[in-house]
Formats: C-alpha cells, structure tokens, sequence
C-alpha cells in the first residue's frame, strides 16, 4: 500500500487515508496531491495490505499469545432512536438479554449467526479476521428505507411500513451489511462499476450461504433471495432480488421491475447506483448459484470456499473485472479442490457470459 | 421555484425510486413553498455546484438536489449518512414529497 512507485517519495498520510478522502483527493486536490493519491489508490490500499506494512514497521512487537478459545463475537447494538445519529445510544452490549425490540435483537442475533458462519466455516475471526468488534445501529431515521455499511458499522431503518419492513427482518440483509466490512478488509473492492458489482455481488453470496447455515439448507433446496420478508404484503415481489433467477425478484407499480441481468448479454451500462452495482452483480450473483448447484451439497462448503479465497487472493486487485475475478475463482478451484470443481467453476462463468480462461 | 430531486444507491436499485422528481412549488399551499424555501436557503443550496462521486459506503445512498428559482440556481449531491443538519431536514422533506408523487397521494 505505501510502496510508493517512486523511492524518494517518503511514506505520507496518503498511506493511512481511506480510499474514498483518496479519491476525493484525486479528483479535487493540486497536481502533486493528485499524482500521490492516485498512485496510492493505483496500488493496494486495503487493510490487508496495511496490516503487514505495519508488521514489517514494527518487528520486536512480541506475538500474541496463542489461545486454543473459539472466537467469539463482540456485538454492540445501538439505537438512533429515529435521528440520523450515529451510531447512538447502547441498548444491548455482548451478553446482554433480549431487550424485546425486534430490531435490536434481530440485529443482534443476525450479527451472531454471520460471526458463527465465518468463524465455523472459513476460520474467520471477525470482519478483519482480528476480532473485530460489530457495531451496528437500529431505528435510524423516520420511515428510513434502506441499511448501510458506513466503513466501521451497519445501520438499519425500520423502513415506511407502507413498502418496506424493518430491515432487520432478513438475516440475509445483515449478513449483506456485514460481508461488505469483510471485503473492505480483504479486497478492498472500490464501490464503482465492475469492481463495484462484485463487491455487491459478493455481499448477496455470503448473505444468502449465512442464511443456508443458520438453517442447513443445500443449495438445491435454498431459495437463494436476499432480503424475502422486507417487502410488505403490498409489495408485488418476493424479495430485493434472486441469485437464482436474477430480473425476477419482483414487479411492482411503485418499485419498478427488478433489473437484474442474469447474463453478459444483459449488462447495464449506466452512470446511477455508481455505475449500476446493484443491477450488474446480478451476473456474478448467478455465476455463483449455477457453480453452487452444480457443486451440489452444502453451498459454503465449496463454492462458498472457492468465493471466500478469491476474495482474500492477493492477486485480486481494488479494480477487479469480472473476468480477473472469474479467472481466479477457476484457479482457486482447481487449487483448494480439483479438476471436477474447475471445470464446474469455469462452466457456470461461462454460461453467465464470461470466459474464465 | 422548481426543484429537482434524485435519489440514487441504497441496498437495492428499485428502477421505480430511481426516477427523478420535479416539484414545482409554485403550484404548493403557501405554507410549503415557504417551508421548503427556508429549507433550500438554510443547506446553501443557491451557487452550490457539486459533481456527483462514488460512494465510500456500500448501500449508502446519494441524493441530488437541483434547484432552480429564476435567478438563483444550484445543485448539490450528497451522501448518507449526511452530517449537516440543515441537508438533513430538506432531504427529509423533499423525500417525504417524492414518496407523496410516486404514490399518487
């Protein structure tokens, strides 16, 4: 991250800034900030990458001691209280009993069964794989529609009731949330095209495989939705949409159709949802059911596996095309498994479109 | 005065949420043209001209607000969580009038 390209540039605050002040920096500063800025943001700029420089800066730090302990999750539930505040007052800390607000104990629970999925399943510590702590805010806003990661938490409407309810109401919808802090860390996505729909793509994949372990399902019997339940009875749809059939989650008056693409053929190009993130994961979304379901069995177990460790493949640039992450998902399979799960991998890419290698 | 009222992003693209909406606050009550007026006035809306960028929260969504009052024009995007108070309360109100068109109320 602060190997900058040139030697006799010293290590600057450029290193620690977050890349979205670097990308402001790179479009608003002066020429020189500019040059620096995009020069970090051209190379690695994700926690990963952070953590070993800091390692190298300081090599008489003495290593943790070992503990044989499972981790375990430290939670914080805050309350916004209706405001726009965050991330407001505490009103249910790690250990703490029910509080008898749905919100605040479906978020709770919600952030304990993904910390259950990582830690059971990929042997992940935690969104940075350190033990993070997860803080996440309910009750944000009046008749607030949406659920957000800020970078360092999760935020949650209650939703207007009228179209949308709570949105702590889907496991998947917080795993969604929570699996964006994971890919911040590991990948370091940027939120913009491309690279911006696998982000998003990648959050819709551990989201629905949290909501499969929580409830054992395979992936031939999952429903594969992300966020079934948040939609009101006067909703005309099911859910936010499908990995299984992208463009199908729901048709409604007000909402619009569901845009999704399902394949190449129907990519979006658009200068909204910076450049569509929500509309084109629709491919990698389906990329990833057809491999799961080709895979057969627990969907965490391989396609899940292959997904996770491209997402922590150093090769897997900030800037990722589909292709670069397909290649990699092919190469990993062949890697962690073997011939059948590359050919399985490279197959369900190449039937959304991409050419895998 | 006219003003022109997007939202963009959030957990979802909901192609429905996503259309822009005009509202025209000559044909308001006298009550809410004031209202949004002093709304406008207090974000310093007037002379603002912001491009619109990515976004550095997933899911967060951006709002962009063009006002236009013969003379007196601007254009502002901005992003949750929005810090200042004052964008806060007139992107409350101009959702609340934008969720009110979109449904035929």
């Amino acid at each position: 991250m602060c190997n900058h390209p040139k030697p006799e540039r010293p290590r600057s605050i450029y290193c620690i800034l977050p890349p979205h002040m670097l990308e402001h920096i790179a479009k608003h500063g002066d020429a020189k900030q500019r040059e620096i800025a995009i020069d970090t943001l051209s190379t690695d700029h994700t926690m990963r990458h952070f953590r070993s420089v800091q390692a190298a800066l300081a090599p008489r730090r003495a290593a943790p001691m070992p503990t044989a302990a499972a981790p375990s999750a430290n939670r914080t539930i805050y309350t916004a209280n209706h405001t726009e505040t965050l991330p407001g007052t505490v009103v249910r800390a790690e250990g703490g009993k029910p509080v008898n607000d749905d919100a605040v104990d479906e978020a709770y629970d919600g952030l304990g069964a993904t910390f259950d999925f990582f830690a059971a399943v990929y042997d992940r510590n935690s969104i940075d794989d350190e033990g993070l702590h997860l803080d996440a805010t309910v009750h944000y806003g009046r008749r607030y529609d949406n659920a957000f990661w800020n970078g360092q938490q999760m935020v949650f409407g209650d939703g207007d009731g009228d179209l949308f309810n709570r949105f702590t109401v889907s496991l998947d919808v917080i795993a969604h949330e929570l699996t964006h802090g994971v890919t911040g860390d590991e990948a370091g996505l940027v939120y913009l095209g491309q690279a911006g729909a696998l982000n998003e793509s990648i959050s819709d994949v551990f989201g629905s495989l949290v909501k499969q372990y929580a409830r054992g399902e395979t992936a031939s019997s999952a429903d594969w939705l992300i966020g079934a339940g948040l939609f009101t009875s006067k909703v005309q749809g099911v859910a936010l949409r499908s990995l299984k059939a992208p463009g199908t989650a729901y048709d409604d008056p007000v909402l619009g159709r569901d845009p999704q693409p399902a394949t190449m053929s129907g990519y979006v190009k658009t200068s909204t949802d910076n450049g569509g993130v929500h509309t084109n994961s629709g491919i990698p979304n389906h990329a990833f059911y057809r491999a799961a379901i080709a895979l057969g069995g627990h969907a965490w177990e391989k396609a899940g596996r292959i997904w996770y460790e491209t997402v922590r493949d150093k090769r897997l640039k900030p800037t990722a095309t589909f292709t670069q992450f397909a290649r990699y998902t092919v190469a990993n399979a062949a890697q962690f498994f073997g011939a059948d799960e590359r050919k399985a991998v490279h197959d369900a890419w190449a039937a959304v479109g991409i050419k895998a290698g | 005065m006219r003003i022109d009222f997007r939202m963009d992003g959030g957990i979802a693209a909901f192609p429905g949420l996503a259309k822009p909406v005009s509202i025209d606050c000559d044909a308001l009550p006298a009550a809410q043209t004031a209202r949004l007026r002093t709304l406008v006035e207090r974000a310093g809306i007037f002379g603002a001209r912001h491009e619109p960028k990515a976004s550095s929260s997933p899911d967060a969504r951006a709002y962009t607000i063009a006002v236009d009052d013969g003379g007196s024009r601007g254009t502002l995007t901005v992003t949750e969580p929005i810090a200042n108070e004052a964008l806060r309360a007139l992107v409350a109100e101009l959702r609340a009038h934008a969720d009110a068109q979109r449904r035929g109320r």
